[in-house]
């Protein structure tokens, strides 16, 4: 009986333990997108260098929607080479679309001349309409939509190159290397 | 440079306090005078280094060194200097460059002070303190750098946070917290020491209550002055909902609360010591558990500025803490038991059981409550979180119930307590009670926990001040003194006894606050065109005009201002704004309070039209707010006349100058 008292001490510590440790690798702020399997909000806009794209273009073409900002620092700065880089290795497969986050057309171009222009376009998103219909809650998010214009995936927060390649295969026919 | 200052500083920190950390323990083994020596000198280094490291990064930041990363993220070209000095606890790797400040500022004060006194506690308690204070630095040698570097070096920063700016009330607030969450270490440690070497009698407790105190009485003036902030900046016209970061304020001060009280049974009486010991680890470690939770990213909170690489090592370091500390404590289980019951059912030690078991409940209510969400996560997946509802639901009857208490524990003898002197002691009381509870009725006060509360204090504060008024009396007819001199010389000779009294009669004056401010608020939200006019509770809200222009500070940040006059009880007029910072998603709203001992007129801008000019405004009537703050800073007094040192042996006293400016009584104690 005596010895029962030890007992006592992985009782508490391994309880808690399990609890905070499961509590990595989710973020808590992240909802799942109730846009998943679901047709992507359509859209016609204008881009930085005044052309205009919308949703119809790029119909029976797998696409990537990147809402991101130049005041997102350092998250959005992060993440901009993964995707520059898959718009210059899976261009042909993929369309990339930037879209503007609440941010100013000249901040915008700034960045881009700073970190680097890969491009892809990046459309100026006015009230931001669009970010609420995708139910964007802060940038950077990205929405993966596949060739029937079905949002697959969304990645809440900064891209890596392993996220990229895994939220991709969601939408590639021939899954990205 | 710079910035290779800070980090070496860092460096030699960490070398510093492990170096102290093993030199303790080899001097609490063998005795050696020169190793201890050694280790103080060690600690006192780290605290250098530590301020080293702080000059290191107040200059990064006020020269806008974009280069340190820290820098980029929380600062710009534009940055105010006074912002720029602040901002050295605005995110995450600079706080724990502050927090290591403080934390080895605790030690060495602490170290120094004792080192000739408490010889076979002291090693012990310094090897703990210099263990904690080595993992804040291992914390920045590792994953939480402050000085790491950005590649390549920006050209202007993000800025700081645009809530952080909006203040100047975070200037006092986070260091007010931190000295309290960082001082706490030191009970924790003693306990450590009293366990390691079995002496667990008073003495530690007996030294460890004053260091107890004071980081108590910080963490308390920083949970008010957060709760401030949150009222003034945050704009919903409250002060307190229940946001992880609050919590964890809250849970070490509730079970700091707790040893507080049980200290003075284990001192007094001998009784509770097992439960004495639980409180002081469970205080360390709940400090340990709150960071983890707010700063890792676990738990949503408007505070999480990011998520950090910091997690794993605070998990790491939390459960070394929590089960080292409790394996020794289960340990020491036989050294502890034994020690005296309490001997009556109705009596002081009773009373002081009692509140610990209700600090505890509350405890694990608020623990309960703020990880959940995270047990939800881990089981099911789902996303869920728990409101203000759920926390006032369950905590209210604890608070309620430690009102209670508050006012009839100090009141009841210690051993047993005859009814006949309680019957005697609370009659007058409780009609009074009864009084206020239907006067308040009458002028329209229906929410029953308010009501309930309103009625307790009353009581409450009737036994205290009953039990003051006794005391002072009988020292007026003993020694022949005015009823003002003898109860100050009565209070200033029982320093702990009355600076407890005072203390509770401030939460007192809290608890009807809160009470009556969330019982008897009003607040309606209205849309105005310019030159219409609202009314709320008494008062007229007349809007002038809508002003959009840049803040004249900061030209990047644009202000949407609507002018109002208003009149009633209170008149003038006021401006309330959103802000638009460039850094930041959401405007930022800058309510305007207009503040009288009775009520705070509280108005924020929710949205506006610039074509025509209408603005629409949420308009808050908030009874007694101020006494939550007034109540607050009486805590802090109150708890200052406590720890103030007794004075022993002959006493100085100068009597009023203006009658007799050279009359000074020396009187024997």
């Amino acid at each position: 009986m005596r010895h029962l008292r030890w007992l006592l001490v992985p009782l508490v510590v391994i309880p808690l333990g399990w609890l905070l440790v499961s509590g990595f690798g989710r973020d808590p702020r992240e909802i799942r997108s109730p846009l998943a399997g679901r047709t992507a909000p359509e859209w016609t806009l204008t881009s930085l260098d005044g052309e205009t794209l919308s949703s119809g273009d790029l119909a029976g073409r797998p696409y990537v929607v990147n809402f991101w900002a130049s005041w997102c620092i350092p998250a959005c700065v992060d993440e901009h080479p993964v995707l520059s880089d898959a718009h210059r290795q899976l261009g042909e497969e993929v369309t990339i679309v930037g879209m503007l986050y609440n941010d100013r057309p000249a901040d915008a171009e700034a960045f881009l001349t700073r970190y680097g222009d890969a491009g892809y376009s990046h459309l100026i998103d006015p009230d931001g309409r669009l970010a609420i219909e995708f139910g964007v809650t802060g940038p950077p998010e990205t929405f993966f939509v596949d060739a029937d214009g079905i949002v697959r995936d969304k990645q809440f927060g900064p891209l890596t190159p392993t996220l990229m390649a895994e939220r991709l295969a969601t939408i590639l026919p021939s899954a990205a290397r | 440079m710079i910035p290779s200052i800070g980090h070496a500083a860092v460096l030699i920190g960490l070398g510093l306090t492990v170096y102290a950390a093993v030199a303790y323990v080899l001097a609490a083994r063998d005795g050696d005078p020169r190793l201890n020596v050694s280790a103080r000198r060690a600690v006192i280094g780290s605290f250098v280094a530590a301020a080293i490291g702080c000059a290191a990064m107040i200059v990064s930041l006020l020269t806008h060194d974009f280069s340190v990363r820290y820098v980029a993220e929380n600062n710009a070209t534009t940055t105010p200097p006074f912002i720029g000095v602040i901002s050295l606890w605005a995110a995450l790797e600079g706080s724990i460059l502050f927090w290591a400040l403080l934390a080895t500022g605790w030690a060495s004060l602490l170290l120094h002070r004792y080192r000739d006194r408490y010889r076979p506690l002291m090693p012990w308690v310094g090897a703990t303190l210099a263990t904690v204070n080595a993992f804040f630095f291992a914390v920045m040698t590792w994953p939480g750098n402050p000085f790491a570097l950005t590649a390549p070096m920006a050209a202007e920063g993000n800025g700081p946070n645009a809530l952080l700016q909006n203040h100047p009330f975070m200037a006092l607030h986070p260091p007010l917290l931190y000295l309290g969450y960082t001082g706490l270490a030191v009970p924790f440690a003693f306990g450590i020491a009293a366990l390691v070497t079995r002496r667990l009698d008073e003495e530690w407790l007996r030294v460890v209550r004053r260091w107890t105190l004071i980081p108590w009485t910080f963490l308390t003036l920083g949970i008010v002055a957060g709760a401030w902030w949150s009222y003034e900046v945050l704009g919903w016209g409250g002060y307190w909902a229940w946001d992880p970061v609050e919590n964890a304020a809250l849970l070490p001060w509730l079970t700091a609360t707790a040893f507080i009280h049980s200290a003075m049974v284990a001192e007094r009486r001998g009784g509770l010591r097992i439960w004495t010991s639980a409180m002081v680890i469970a205080t360390f470690v709940l400090t340990l558990v709150g960071t983890f939770l707010t700063r890792s990213g676990v738990v949503a909170s408007v505070h999480s500025f990011t998520q950090s690489a910091i997690g794993p090592w605070f998990l790491a370091a939390i459960l070394l803490a929590l089960g080292g500390s409790l394996t020794l404590l289960v340990w020491r289980l036989p050294d502890l038991a034994g020690g005296d019951r309490p001997s009556g059912t109705v009596s002081r030690e009773s009373a002081f059981l009692l509140n610990n078991v209700l600090f505890l409940g509350l405890t694990f209510a608020v623990l309960f409550g703020t990880l959940l969400p995270l047990l939800v996560a881990a089981t099911s997946g789902d996303t869920i979180s728990v409101g203000a509802p759920w926390f006032n639901t369950v905590t209210v009857p604890i608070f309620i119930a430690l009102l209670f208490l508050m006012g009839i524990g100090p009141a009841l003898p210690w051993g047993t307590a005859s009814w006949s002197t309680a019957r005697e002691r609370f009659t007058v009381p409780l009609g009074l009670g009864v009084a206020v509870t239907a006067s308040a009725l009458a002028i329209g006060l229906r929410e029953p926990t308010s009501l309930g509360t309103l009625g307790l204090a009353t009581v409450v504060g009737s036994i205290m001040v009953e039990e003051i008024v006794r005391g002072a009396r009988a020292r007026a007819r003993s020694r022949n003194e005015g009823p003002a001199t003898a109860t100050w010389r009565l209070a200033t000779r029982n320093r702990r006894r009355y600076g407890g009294y005072a203390v509770h009669l401030s939460v007192l004056v809290m608890a009807v606050a809160v009470a009556v401010s969330s019982g008897l608020a009003t607040d309606r939200t209205v849309t105005l065109a310019p030159g219409e006019t609202a009314t709320i509770g008494g008062y007229e809200i007349t809007h002038d005009r809508l002003v959009v222009e840049p803040l004249s500070s900061d030209a990047r940040v644009i202000e949407t201002r609507a002018e109002v006059t208003y009149a009633g009880p209170q008149s003038g007029s006021l401006g309330t704004a959103l802000r638009d910072y460039p850094n930041s998603q959401a405007a930022i709203a800058t309510p305007a309070v207009r503040t009288s001992l009775a009520e705070d007129l509280y108005v924020t801008l929710l949205a506006s039209d610039q074509a025509t000019g209408t603005v629409t405004l949420h308009l808050f009537v908030n009874p007694l707010v101020v006494w939550i703050w007034i109540g607050g800073a009486m805590v802090g007094i109150g708890a200052g006349f406590a720890i103030w040192p007794e004075r022993r042996g002959r006493r100085v006293t100068v009597e009023r100058p203006q009658r007799a400016p050279a009359a000074v009584t020396i009187e024997g104690a």
